[in-house]
């Protein structure tokens, strides 16, 4: 797996990660009582949270091995776009109009990083 | 004795009057934090350069493996950790909608830590581009505080 493919399967196995642990500590939904400890442990989210946090992590130190790490670290905010799309499927989250605005801008930032390497 | 039981319940509502509990500012805890995350971040990234040279392995796991093991990189992850926990503790000052946008300044130390320290070259494009994140995150605050009001 080159470093640059390490990078994009970290963002998006990254963003999976904050989806799924969302789902697993409110499963129903933002305004629900957050789970006892047990009860996460049981939870198949949180299961599919910690793995994707460790894949996540451990394809970060690949990529950062070989790409510079002040194009690597920026390249991270990709995931304001990916963790709102999964949101809306996933959670089910109503995204209003001036923070898709905000998640646009950041990615515009991550396009003309990716661009200017 | 007497008049210590009798100053500090005194002394505890005060401070949950004030809103700020015991230890360290909220200043302290939020920009250690960002500092370490992004020191932890750039140690990672020396121990890195030493593990990558001329080895081969034999698939994602071993390779997984041997970098933690790295002891920059098994260091950098742990003020990463010290970092995070220092955020917690600056979470519980303050609110996550008022901290939050603060971490957009990792972005920018980072950068001047791969400069610095890395001997990395850093575009205009790339640092506009950072800029524009850094908007962008600022943005994202502002438009929850305008949905809250």
């Amino acid at each position: 797996m080159s470093a640059i493919t390490a990078l994009w399967v970290s963002i998006f196995l990254g963003s999976c990660a904050q989806v799924f642990l969302k789902k697993g500590v409110s499963p129903g939904g933002e305004s629900a009582v957050p789970s006892s400890y047990p009860a996460l442990l049981r939870s198949g989210w949180v299961w599919a949270w910690a793995v994707c946090f460790f894949f996540a992590t451990g394809l970060w130190l690949i990529a950062i091995a070989r790409i510079e790490v002040s194009f690597a670290f920026p390249m991270l905010s990709a995931g304001y776009l990916l963790v709102a799309v999964l949101s809306i499927f996933l959670l089910k989250e109503r995204i209003p109009p001036a923070r898709w605005a905000a998640i646009l801008v950041i990615t515009i930032g991550v396009a003309i990083i990716y661009k200017s390497s | 004795m007497g008049s210590f039981m009798k100053t500090a319940p005194i002394s505890l509502r005060e401070r949950a009057e004030g809103g700020q509990a015991p230890g360290l500012s909220w200043e302290w805890t939020a920009f250690g934090a960002i500092v370490l995350a992004s020191c932890g971040h750039l140690l990672i990234k020396v121990g890195l350069v030493a593990a990558v040279r001329g080895v081969a392995y034999p698939g994602m796991l071993p390779k997984i493996l041997h970098y933690l093991l790295e002891p920059e990189v098994a260091a950098g992850l742990a003020i990463y950790a010290a970092g995070t926990a220092l955020w917690i503790s600056a979470v519980s000052r303050r609110n996550i909608s008022f901290l939050y946008p603060l971490t957009a300044l990792n972005y920018v130390l980072v950068g001047m830590g791969g400069r610095l320290f890395l001997g990395e070259h850093i575009s205009t494009g790339r640092w506009l581009g950072i800029a524009v994140v850094v908007a962008g995150v600022a943005l994202m605050q502002l438009s929850v505080m305008g949905e809250k009001s």
